[in-house]
């Protein structure tokens, strides 16, 4: 059973009184910061400020969490992004308090045997849901007093990230944009690690309250925002600065870039950038990738009878997904090059091609029953004739075609190196490689067909080329 | 009125917003508004008092007259701007900062034409399926380059098993010093996840025919502009020759992350070679334009520390901190140099610990060299004396600080406890709140906040 756990470590009345007075003399440093907002003393008083409550936090043996003052005082240094210093350090700062005062975790040990769910509802959170929804009017008065992200707050951080992700390159990137980025990872990192412990104990005792009390589902219920567009957003941004730190190498550390750089003063935001961007990208994924968990555990439960009226009904992510990269070609392959988790690629990319192949009675009620139609095995037998293939490259053009299979196949190498095919639990290593070479050959077959259903010549080598290519060694290697 | 208008108290407050000298900072206890009031108020006297004369003796004033009065009156505000100045520059030294990476130098070739041998390559051009694809013989690096991209090549070594030399150098020489970014971040991770099968359970490790050695890390970072003793001379940063490194600089530190991690059960590295190296990282960290990685450096940072056995460390630390004291330049950037060491574990704290004790010996000239030797030196400055240097003081003090907070065996010591006290009460209690010279509030707030910190303790 869940467990609340109302006080935390100090529990004596001597340590209250100490906690309280180095909270009080930690807050002070940044009082005179209030007076004179942006000059350069206000920016070393943050910065005592950050190492004061890391010292206390860390340094101890066994060290206590800070306050939830200092915490919300340390996300607001990152919410306002004065400097780059500035915003690093306190991002660093909040992560690891995340990572060491988890506020939901696991108890390693019990009596029983039975591992429990530790819930501490008092610490401190950068993110304001709940389930009740009359509560949202308190939550909207409060919201200036505080600072915190609803839901409202969580999609506009997103829909700015969009916005910057689908502008130019040449556009002035700073350190504001910067820090909405880093501001994003870290509530990316809070949503999971509220949401991670959940589903593996929901995963163990398949009790759905366990996971509809986590964040992200709340937050992704929340009345306030549209869900679909909050998605929507999250693609573009995903595709948009896949593409643009993919784009930055045409003119590289080149003579002329540096220059540039230096001459808006901006170097260090530039460099930092191009490493940003690629994390924003990875948060992204991991936010994508635990929706999509989190659908299948509500399936599952709405299959229990354990949801109610009171759950709501969302659209699956992988539909919406799945809409966007049919509706737009052009983010297809940003999409496919940046989204590498190989277990949901592949997914994906099944469901992609069961979209054109399935009959729709089939695909209602897919769920559970794992049939040969929706394995990757299943969509490489739909290319095993020329007539089913060139049925499908009526629907699905044949460039498409090939590289969804080519990330198809990488996805499945992936997973095999991993150990973790489906429907190949815990066997044997040659069984693996019989598998794989099965694959590879109906890969080849499959690429075989295509050539033949679109008359395509020997010149036609363009990345799938490559991707072919590589299939034939591969192929080679294994036999 | 006007919401965007100034209040009534604000308006007055205009010296605050447009303080005489611009690029000065403003300190907490308004000094620099004192004194520019100061000045503006005498000025305004001698200007009014000029203006008096000029219309009492209207009539009888020559032109020669009026320009002596002149120019007495610009000459003396010339001496108020050069006082002012004077005060500014003290506080000039606001922000750390080093220019770590100078001049870069011109990269390697990265042609290769001896990648056609690659024996997969080969193989496979006999082979009949070549027949399907057919790939000829006289490939170029393009074509490689694209397998590399498209995450295809680290697919086929792990499947063959075997990294030959010419693709481990090809790729090792793109991710450290190719300009675009796609090919080297793909070859770094090509790179670490080779290495990482080394460490990882359940996968099987890929036999590599070439390791790079640290010669090679070392000569990446030269190329880069690196320098080696930046305390000699310390550039100036707005010439242009001090680019700042290039965006290869991410991929170094990377790939160096991983591969400490792999040496500490291979051995590419010697132990001198990780001190220097861990050295090298927290220099990184002084150089502000490249404060961004920051998150990058510390894990690098983690597994430079953790590469080291436990006797290696025990040797190391002390050796890294006194090399490292005696480049660093005493100022904000030698606390910078402590405070970028944030890992939680025990060794960053040793080396936090150990560095600031080193840099404190090395503020006093190595003279004294035992703990309770720089104490004494310490507590037997006097903050009453007119000359005492505050911003020696905030150094001392910081440095102090985090060098026995940080030691746990030493901080237990009850001489070390009192003279630390002492050390504290001297400068929170003997420098009144109304000293004006630069620095001694920010010694006296410091102090008192640690004070506070001790007796809760």
């Amino acid at each position: 059973m869940e467990k609340r756990k109302i006080s935390n470590n100090c529990s004596n009345a001597r340590g209250r009184i100490n906690r309280g007075g180095m909270e009080a003399n930690i807050l002070a440093i940044l009082d005179s910061a209030e007076s004179h907002k942006d000059s350069q003393d206000a920016k070393d008083d943050r910065i005592d400020f950050l190492e004061a409550v890391r010292t206390a936090s860390f340094v101890p043996e066994n060290g206590t969490p800070p306050t939830e003052k200092m915490v919300e005082a340390v996300f607001q240094i990152l919410r306002e992004g004065k400097s780059l210093e500035l915003i690093m350090s306190s991002y660093e700062l909040l992560n690891e308090i995340e990572k060491s005062f988890p506020r939901v975790y696991i108890s390693e040990s019990s009596g029983n045997g039975s591992r429990d769910l530790i819930v501490i509802n008092e610490a401190w959170s950068p993110l304001m849901v709940s389930l009740d929804v009359m509560s949202s009017e308190r939550e909207a008065t409060q919201k200036n007093f505080c600072g915190l992200f609803d839901p409202n707050g969580f999609h506009e951080l997103v829909q700015g990230l969009a916005e910057l992700a689908n502008e130019t390159i040449s556009k002035g990137l700073d350190t504001k944009s910067l820090g909405n980025m880093l501001l994003f990872q870290y509530l990316v990192n809070v949503l999971e690690g509220d949401f991670v412990p959940r589903i593996n104990v929901y995963k163990e005792s398949m009790k759905w309250s366990f996971l509809k009390e986590c964040l992200l589902n709340m937050l992704l219920g929340s009345r306030r925002i549209n869900y679909k567009v909050l998605m929507k957003d999250c693609l573009s941004t995903i595709c948009g600065l896949c593409q643009d730190y993919a784009g930055i190498d045409e003119s590289g550390c080149s003579e002329t870039s540096m220059e540039k750089s230096s001459e808006n003063h901006n170097n260090d935001v530039t460099i930092a950038l191009l490493e940003v961007q690629k994390t924003t990208c990875m948060a992204m994924q991991k936010l994508l990738i635990m929706i999509m968990e989190l659908d299948i555990s509500k399936k599952q439960a709405d299959m229990k009878g354990q949801t109610t009226r009171a759950d709501g009904v969302r659209t699956p992510l992988v539909e919406i997904i799945l809409d966007e990269l049919t509706y737009d070609r052009d983010i297809l392959s940003p999409f496919l090059q940046v989204f590498n988790d190989p277990k949901w690629k592949l997914e994906l990319i099944v469901q992609y091609f069961l979209k054109y192949t399935a009959k729709p009675s089939v695909r209602t009620r897919r769920s559970n029953s794992h049939s040969e139609d929706s394995t990757f095995v299943g969509v490489l037998k739909s290319f095993s004739n020329s007539s089913s293939t060139k049925n499908i490259i009526k629907k699905i053009d044949v460039e498409v075609v090939q590289l969804l299979l080519a990330h198809a196949f990488q996805a499945y190498l992936s997973m095999s190196s991993q150990q973790h095919l489906p429907g190949l639990s815990n066997c044997k290593e040659a069984e693996i490689d019989s598998s794989l070479m099965e694959i590879s050959k109906n890969v080849i077959a499959a690429f075989n067909s295509l050539r033949g259903a679109d008359n395509m010549s020997n010149q036609a080598l363009g990345s799938c080329g490559v991707a072919n290519i590589s299939m034939s060694i591969l192929l080679h290697l294994i036999s | 009125m006007d919401v965007d208008d100034p209040l009534d108290f604000e308006i007055e407050d205009s010296l605050l917003i447009n303080p005489v000298v611009p690029k000065k900072r403003k300190k907490l206890i308004g000094l620099d508004e004192l004194l520019s009031e100061h000045y503006k108020e005498q000025s305004k006297l001698i200007e009014k008092e000029a203006k008096k004369q000029t219309k009492a003796q209207k009539s009888y004033d020559s032109d020669e007259d009026k320009n002596c009065k002149e120019a007495k009156l610009s000459s003396l505000l010339d001496d108020c701007q050069e006082q002012m100045r004077a005060v500014g520059s003290q506080e000039e030294i606001s922000e750390w900062d080093l220019c770590v990476f100078g001049q870069q130098k011109t990269t390697p070739p990265l042609s290769f034409p001896e990648l056609g041998s690659w024996s997969i390559l080969q193989s496979f051009m006999n082979n009949e399926l070549n027949s399907l694809v057919g790939l000829v013989t006289k490939q170029d690096c393009s074509f490689l380059e694209g397998l590399l991209i498209n995450g295809w090549l680290l697919k086929l070594i792990f499947k063959c098993g075997c990294l030959e030399k010419s693709i481990a150098t090809w790729t090792f020489l793109l991710m450290l010093y190719s300009s675009k970014e796609e090919l080297r971040s793909s070859a770094c991770e090509f790179w670490c996840a080779i290495l990482s099968s080394k460490i990882q359970d359940g996968v099987p490790p890929v036999e590599i025919d070439w390791y790079p050695s640290y010669s090679e890390l070392k000569g990446a970072l030269e190329i880069y502009g690196f320098l080696f003793n930046f305390s000699s001379n310390i550039p100036d940063k707005n010439s242009s020759v001090f680019k700042g490194p290039p965006q290869n600089i991410i991929t170094w530190i990377k790939f160096t992350a991983v591969f400490c991690q792999v040496s500490c059960k291979q051995l590419f590295l010697l132990t001198s070679d990780r001190q220097e190296l861990a050295e090298v990282i927290i220099c990184l960290f002084l150089d502000r334009r490249l404060q961004g990685l920051s998150v990058l450096m510390r894990s690098c940072m983690q597994s430079v520390i953790s590469s080291f056995t436990e006797e290696e460390w025990i040797n190391s630390y002390s050796e890294i901190a006194k090399s490292l004291a005696s480049r660093v330049p005493m100022d904000l950037n030698c606390l910078r140099a402590v405070q970028c060491i944030s890992g939680v574990e025990t060794r960053s704290k040793h080396l936090k610990s150990a560095v600031a004790f080193q840099i404190l010996v090395n503020c006093f000239d190595n003279k004294v060299t035992d703990e309770e030797g720089i104490l004494n030196l310490l507590i037997s400055i006097n903050v009453k004396e007119k000359d005492c240097d505050f911003f020696k003081m905030y150094l001392y003090l910081v440095l102090t600080e985090n060098w026995l907070r940080y030691d746990q065996m030493l901080r237990d010591k009850p001489v070390v406890h009192e003279i630390w006290g002492l050390f504290l009460r001297n400068c929170s209690c003997q420098i009144s709140s109304t000293d004006l010279r630069s620095h001694a509030s920010k010694v006296r707030n410091k102090a008192a906040f640690l004070l506070q910190g001790v007796g809760n303790n």
